[in-house]
């Protein structure tokens, strides 16, 4: 990364594409993320690491992209819901989330994808012990988390039988 | 609101870092996971000019586990080091437990050891395992390298003895004796994602005879910093552990605290905790002991 007198200059990648941009520093993740990728996907919420609406997926690792630098992507790979989709249309997960009413408001979904994501990605054969634990820093105000649990625990098996 | 620093550096080796945080002085933070002071930056409680990234360098994030002592990068993120077989299966698995404790995946993949103790929060995770295992803080600053004992790092809330321009650069856990054990327990509301009301950490060691040889307890969101629970400690030493031992124990640990009542409990209800969890983690070292 190289510094210039008052801006950095930051490369990553989103959703496998390069991204380099000049920017200020004093700017979070999920600021750069919505207000000069677009990628409103990613929500803003508490701001101050509660809620977990944020989250993304950097480097493999579920983190709340409010309380990442963006200097600190330098050189990660990072992925958002919408890097989720592939040729075949939704992922397993987001195909669950819809079949199994896993959603009401929304607002806290991609979040909890992308958590479901990187837990599966790790551990293919997560418990619904493990996808509660993963989950835990997601927070949802209208579903009451059995139907995201089942649409998870569903995804599991379907990503587990096509592979 | 916005944060207010205008440079940010991310430096990719300890000697880089130190020299920035020394010509920077008082008007730089260090961020590592960023937990805590990004928050802080954003809530403008924290009001620096520069930010000195030390989460790019590879030696902050070394572990070493041999017979006679653990060493722990301190900016190694605390998911990773929960999850490391050669902690886990080590006589400083605590350690591994301690760090699994820290609130949400997300912030666990990020967060790291020296962040939660240099935040000196009196109800940090990490730091009743290192207070029940002697740890050693490894600081390197302007006047070279020196070694701080756990018990000695924190002075106040938010507050340790550390200098401007000292880096945490790891923490060393000695050896501890055979038939030695830890056990650690965190109350909350919502579980792990949320910062404790009470913890209690003890470790116990028994001499063949059963008698209890060496005792380390520590208590958290009972006072400004976390503590050692020195009176009970030395009740233990020499006793055998029984019902009425435990009992008494524990009667002194609630006894020699002086916690605060906030919005999260009162003073009364955080020493009846205390009461309870420091019986029963005795319990469970002795029963890890076997
Ligand atoms: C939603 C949420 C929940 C949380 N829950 C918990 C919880 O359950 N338990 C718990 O213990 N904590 C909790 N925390 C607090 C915080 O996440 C932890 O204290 C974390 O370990 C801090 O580490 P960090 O690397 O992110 O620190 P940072 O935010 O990067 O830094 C924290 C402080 O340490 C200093 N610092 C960091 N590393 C070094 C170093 N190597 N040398 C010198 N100074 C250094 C920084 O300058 C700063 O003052 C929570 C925080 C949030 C946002
Ligand atoms: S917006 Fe990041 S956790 Fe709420
Ligand atoms: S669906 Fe509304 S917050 Fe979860």
């Amino acid at each position: 990364m190289s510094i210039l007198d008052r801006s950095i200059v930051v490369s990553f990648e989103v959703n496998g594409k390069p991204v380099e941009l000049i920017t200020a520093p004093n700017r979070t993740l999920v600021e750069v993320l919505r207000e000069d990728l677009g990628l409103t996907g990613v929500k803003q919420g508490c701001d101050d690491s509660n809620c977990g609406v944020c989250t993304v997926i950097m480097d493999g690792k579920a983190v709340k992209s409010c309380c990442v630098l963006i200097g600190q992507a330098e050189g990660t790979k990072i992925t958002t819901i919408e890097g989720l989709e592939g040729e075949n249309g939704l992922h397993p997960i987001q195909q669950a989330f819809i079949d199994h009413f896993a959603i009401q408001c929304g607002y806290c979904t991609p979040g909890m994808i992308l958590s479901a994501k990187a837990l599966l990605d790790e551990n293919p054969n997560a418990t619904e012990e493990d996808i509660r634990e993963a989950l835990h820093g997601n927070i949802c105000r209208c579903t009451g988390y059995k139907k995201i649990v089942e649409a998870i625990e569903a995804a599991r098996d379907e990503i587990n039988a096509q592979a | 609101m916005k944060m207010k620093f205008e440079k940010y550096f991310r430096p990719a080796t300890l000697d880089e870092a130190l020299k920035l945080v020394q010509e920077y002085g008082a008007d730089c933070k260090i961020v590592a996971g960023g937990t805590d002071v990004v928050i802080r930056l954003r809530s403008q409680m924290l009001k620096v000019q520069t930010i000195v990234d030390i989460s790019a360098i590879p030696e902050l994030k070394e572990v070493k586990v041999t017979e006679d002592k653990a060493v722990i990068g301190a900016a190694l993120d605390l998911m990773t080091l929960s999850k490391l077989p050669e902690l886990k299966n080590s006589q400083w698995a605590i350690i591994a437990e301690c760090a699994g404790h820290v609130s949400s995946t997300q912030v666990r993949n990020r967060a790291t050891m020296g962040g939660n103790n240099v935040n000196a929060s009196p109800s940090a995770d990490t730091t009743p395992g290192l207070l029940i295992s002697d740890a050693v803080v490894n600081v390197i600053g302007p006047d070279g390298a020196r070694d701080i004992a756990i018990n000695e790092f924190f002075t106040g809330p938010g507050k340790t003895v550390l200098k401007q321009g000292e880096i945490v650069v790891s923490f060393t856990l000695p050896a501890q004796d055979d038939r030695c054990e830890a056990a650690y327990k965190k109350f909350s509301i919502r579980g792990d994602t949320d910062i404790a009301i009470v913890n209690v950490g003890v470790r116990l060691g028994l001499n063949e005879d059963g008698t209890v040889k060496k005792a380390r307890v520590a208590l958290g969101g009972v006072a400004p910093t976390s503590m050692r629970a020195v009176a009970v400690e030395e009740y233990l030493v020499g006793k055998t552990i029984t019902e009425d031992v435990i009992e008494e124990a524990a009667t002194i640990a609630r006894d020699s605290i002086k916690p605060i009542s906030d919005q999260r409990a009162s003073a009364e209800y955080r020493k009846e905790m205390v009461y309870v969890y420091v019986k029963h983690m005795i319990r469970e070292a002795v029963a890890k002991i076997g």
